[in-house]
C-alpha cells in the first residue's frame, strides 16, 4: 500500500486546482442534496399522512376526496360502526368531512394558487399524526372559524393568525394555527363542517368519513362490508393506500426530472474531478515510473490514484453536506394531484445525506479510474524517462 | 555479509533487445553475455545512446530481452510475470537514479521507509532499518527534512539509503553522480565502495566519469550494444 499521506501531500502541493474541483464538486454535491431533501420531503408529507388503523371512506370511483360526496344519511350510519376506537373522552374516532378547494393569493408574490379547505369535526383532530395546535386556539363550532397549518399561514394571504377570509362571501376569521406531523393536513385550511357547509349552500354534505379501527379484523370486516354494500356504493380504503395513491401520481414526475437533473451534474463534477487527475498523472510521471521500479504493483499505484480521487471528493461532498446545514427546516410548496399546493419541508436526514455522499464517493471512483489507467498504461522504463 | 557461495548473482545469456517503431527496428542491445559476481562492483561506460541503460534495466528487472535470458539471484527474469518481478524487484533489487528520484511530498524518512513498506516489517522494525540506513549515508539528523530541504549531494545519499534499506543483494546505479558537483559525487563515490566493501554489496554502475569508473573493481565499456571491453581495475591495496 502507498501510503495516502503520499495523495494528500500530493494535493496539497497542487491546493489551488484541489481547492477549486473540491468546490465544483461540493456545489453539485449540495444541488443533489437539496434535490433529494424535496424529493425526501414530498415523501414525508405523503407518507406521514397514513396511519394503518385509518380507513377513509369515499364514494366507490374517487380518485380523491374532492370528487366524493357520500349522502349524509349514509356518513351518518357510519358514525355507529362496529370496532371503531375511542379518544380519551370515551368519543368514537369518526370524522365526517367536506374538502373544497378555494384560491388564494401567495405572500409577497402575484400569483395564485389553489388551496384545500376542510371542513371538520372534533375527531378529525385526533385522526391526523400529531395534529397540535401552536398558535392561538382551536376553531368554535357554529361562528365561521378557521385555523391554518402553519406553513399555509406563511404561504398564503389570509390564512395568518387574525387574518379574514371570504369563503362563498362569507367572512371566516382565522383563530389558530397548528402543525400535523408533517402529514398532508399542513397544506391545509380547516373550518368546522357545518360552518364551511353552510357557507357553501350545501349544508349537510359530506366528502369523505374517516375513522379509526385498530382491530386488524374488524378493520378488514368493515371494508368487506362497505365495499359489498350495493346500495352505499362505496369505498373503503386504508389511508396508507390513499396517501400512497396520490403521493406517486403527484411526485413520480417531480423525482424523474430531480434524478435526471442530479445524474448530469455528477457527470459534469465527474469530469472536473477527471481533469484535475489527468493533470496530476500527467505531472508525476517519473515519479510513478520510480514507484514502481521500487516494488510497487501496477495495481497499488491504481488504488493509489484512484484514492487521491476519492479524497478530493469526499471532502467536496463533506463539504456539500455541510452547506446544507443552513437549510434545515427550510419548507416549499408543489402542486398535488388535486393541483392544490402540497407544501413540505426540505428534509436533510441521514438518508438524503448518504445519497449525496454516494455521489461523490462515485464522482471519486469513475472519475478518478481513467486518470489511474493512464497513470499505470507506461512501462516503468518510459515513465521513468519522463521529464 | 558478503555472499559464500561463488554462484554468479547476475548471468545475462545471449541477450537481445530491440525496440519497434512502427516498422522500423532500432537493436539496442547485439547479443550480450556477461556475469557478475557476487561482491562484484562493476562499472559501465561507453558513448551516450550505447545502451547501458537498457542494459541496466534489464539486469534490474524494470525490462525484458527481447531474445536470451537474465538471470539474477538465481531468478530467470525474462520468464517472470510484471507482477512477480515488482515484488521481485522490491526484495532485490536497490535503485539510485542520475536525478534521485525521491518522492517531493515524502520526508527523508519517508522517502527511505516507502519500498520497506512493501516488506512484512512492523511499523517499529521499519524505524529502525530507516535510521541505520541514514545514518550510514550521514543523513541521521535530516531525517524529517524534505527533498527541497536537501542539496544535491544529500539527496542522492538519501536515495542511496533508499536503496540499501531493504538489505537487497544487487543495486543498480545510472549515473549516480552526473546531476552533482564533484565534492558532493566524490562523496556519493565513497559512500558506493563502502556499500560494497563493508557490506558486501554487488553494485553495477553506469557512468561518463572516467574517475567514477576508476573507483570500481571492474570495468566494462558499451559501444553500439556490443561489449568492447571487460577489465579489472588495478588499484593499489590500501588496506591488508
Ligand atoms: N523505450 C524506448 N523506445 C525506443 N527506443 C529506446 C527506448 N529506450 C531506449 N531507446 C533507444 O535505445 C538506445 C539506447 O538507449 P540507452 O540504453 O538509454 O542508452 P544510454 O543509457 O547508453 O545512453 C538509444 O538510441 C535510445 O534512443
Ligand atoms: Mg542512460
Amino acid at each position: 500500500m502507498i501510503p495516502i499521506k503520499y495523495n494528500i501531500r500530493s494535493l496539497s502541493v497542487r491546493w489551488v486546482t484541489t481547492l477549486l474541483t473540491i468546490i465544483a464538486i461540493a456545489i453539485v454535491v449540495f444541488a443533489s442534496i437539496l434535490t433529494f431533501g424535496m424529493i425526501e420531503g414530498i415523501d414525508n408529507a405523503f407518507k406521514s399522512s397514513g396511519d394503518a388503523d385509518d380507513l377513509i371512506v369515499m364514494r366507490n370511483g374517487s380518485s380523491d376526496e374532492m370528487s366524493s360526496t357520500i349522502a349524509p344519511e349514509v356518513a351518518r350510519d357510519l358514525l355507529t360502526v362496529e370496532g371503531v376506537a375511542t379518544d380519551s373522552d370515551g368519543e368514537p374516532l369518526v370524522a365526517r368531512e367536506f374538502v373544497t378547494i378555494m384560491i388564494s393569493s401567495r405572500r409577497g408574490k402575484d400569483a395564485t394558487a389553489n388551496v384545500i379547505v376542510r371542513g371538520t369535526e372534533k375527531a378529525s383532530r385526533t385522526l391526523r399524526p400529531a395534529f397540535k395546535i401552536i398558535e392561538g386556539r382551536d376553531l368554535e363550532p357554529g361562528v365561521n372559524e378557521l385555523i391554518a397549518s402553519k406553513k399555509m399561514a406563511e404561504r398564503f394571504e389570509g390564512a395568518g393568525l387574525g387574518e379574514v377570509t371570504e369563503i362563498n362571501n362569507v367572512d371566516f376569521k382565522v383563530v389558530g394555527l397548528f402543525e400535523a406531523g408533517g402529514s398532508a393536513a399542513e397544506s391545509e385550511v380547516w373550518a368546522d363542517l357545518r360552518d364551511l357547509t353552510a357557507a357553501q349552500r350545501i349544508e349537510g354534505a359530506v366528502s369523505v368519513v374517516n375513522l379509526r379501527v385498530p382491530d386488524e379484523e374488524k378493520r378488514l370486516a368493515l371494508i368487506d362490508r362497505i365495499k359489498g354494500d350495493e346500495q352505499f356504493k362505496l369505498d373503503a380504503l386504508p389511508e396508507e393506500t390513499y396517501f400512497g395513491n396520490l403521493q406517486s401520481s403527484s411526485s413520480t414526475a417531480l423525482k424523474v426530472i430531480a434524478y435526471i437533473i442530479a445524474f448530469f451534474l455528477t457527470i459534469g463534477a465527474m469530469f472536473a474531478a477527471s481533469n484535475t487527475m489527468y493533470a496530476a498523472v500527467a505531472s508525476r510521471g517519473r515519479e510513478i515510473g520510480t514507484l514502481r521500479a521500487l516494488g510497487f504493483s501496477r495495481r497499488t499505484v491504481l488504488i493509489s490514484f484512484v484514492c487521491e480521487s476519492l479524497v478530493i471528493c469526499l471532502l467536496g461532498g463533506l463539504l456539500g453536506c455541510l452547506m446544507t446545514v443552513p437549510l434545515n427546516g427550510l419548507t416549499g410548496g408543489t402542486q398535488g394531484s388535486t393541483f392544490s399546493e402540497v407544501t413540505f419541508s426540505f428534509s436533510f436526514g441521514p438518508k438524503v445525506l448518504a445519497q449525496g455522499m454516494i455521489l461523490a464517493l462515485a464522482m471519486g471512483l469513475i472519475g478518478g479510474l481513467f486518470p489511474a489507467l493512464r497513470a499505470i498504461r507506461l512501462q516503468v522504463v518510459n515513465a521513468l524517462r519522463q521529464r | 555479509m558478503s555472499e559464500a557461495n561463488n554462484d554468479p548473482v547476475v548471468v545475462v545469456k545471449d541477450v537481445c533487445k530491440e525496440y519497434r517503431k512502427n516498422d522500423n527496428v532500432l537493436t539496442v542491445l547485439h547479443n550480450m553475455n556477461l556475469e557478475l559476481s557476487a561482491g562484484d562492483y562493476v562499472s559501465l561506460m561507453g558513448p551516450s545512446g550505447s545502451g547501458k541503460s537498457t542494459l541496466l534495466n534489464l539486469i534490474a528487472g524494470l525490462d525484458k530481452p527481447t531474445s536470451g535470458s537474465v538471470f539474477v539471484c538465481g531468478q530467470d527474469l525474462a520468464k517472470t510475470s510484471q507482477s512477480a518481478l515488482a515484488k521481485w524487484r522490491s526484495r532485490h533489487v536497490g535503485f539510485i537514479f542520475q536525478m534521485y528520484n525521491l518522492i517531493p511530498v515524502l520526508t527523508a524518512y519517508e522517502n527511505v521507509e516507502l519500498p520497506l513498506t512493501l516488506t512484512p516489517l512492523k511499523k517499529s522494525q521499519r524505524a529502525q532499518q530507516v535510521k541505520t540506513a541514514l545514518e550510514i549515508v550521514g543523513l541521521g539528523d535530516r531525517m524529517d527534512h524534505y527533498p527541497r530541504q536537501l542539496s544535491g549531494g544529500q539527496e542522492q545519499r538519501v536515495s542511496i539509503a533508499r536503496a540499501i534499506a531493504t538489505d537487497p543483494t544487487l543495486i543498480v546505479a545510472d549515473e549516480p553522480t552526473g546531476d552533482l558537483d564533484a565534492k558532493s559525487g566524490n562523496e556519493i563515490l565513497e559512500l558506493m565502495e563502502r556499500l560494497n566493501s563493508e557490506f558486501g554489496k554487488t553494485i553495477i554502475m553506469v557512468t561518463h566519469d572516467p574517475r567514477a569508473a576508476a573507483r570500481a573493481k571492474r570495468n566494462l565499456n558499451l559501444l553500439d550494444g556490443r561489449l568492447v571491453s571487460d577489465s579489472e581495475v588495478q588499484k593499489a591495496e590500501h588496506s591488508t
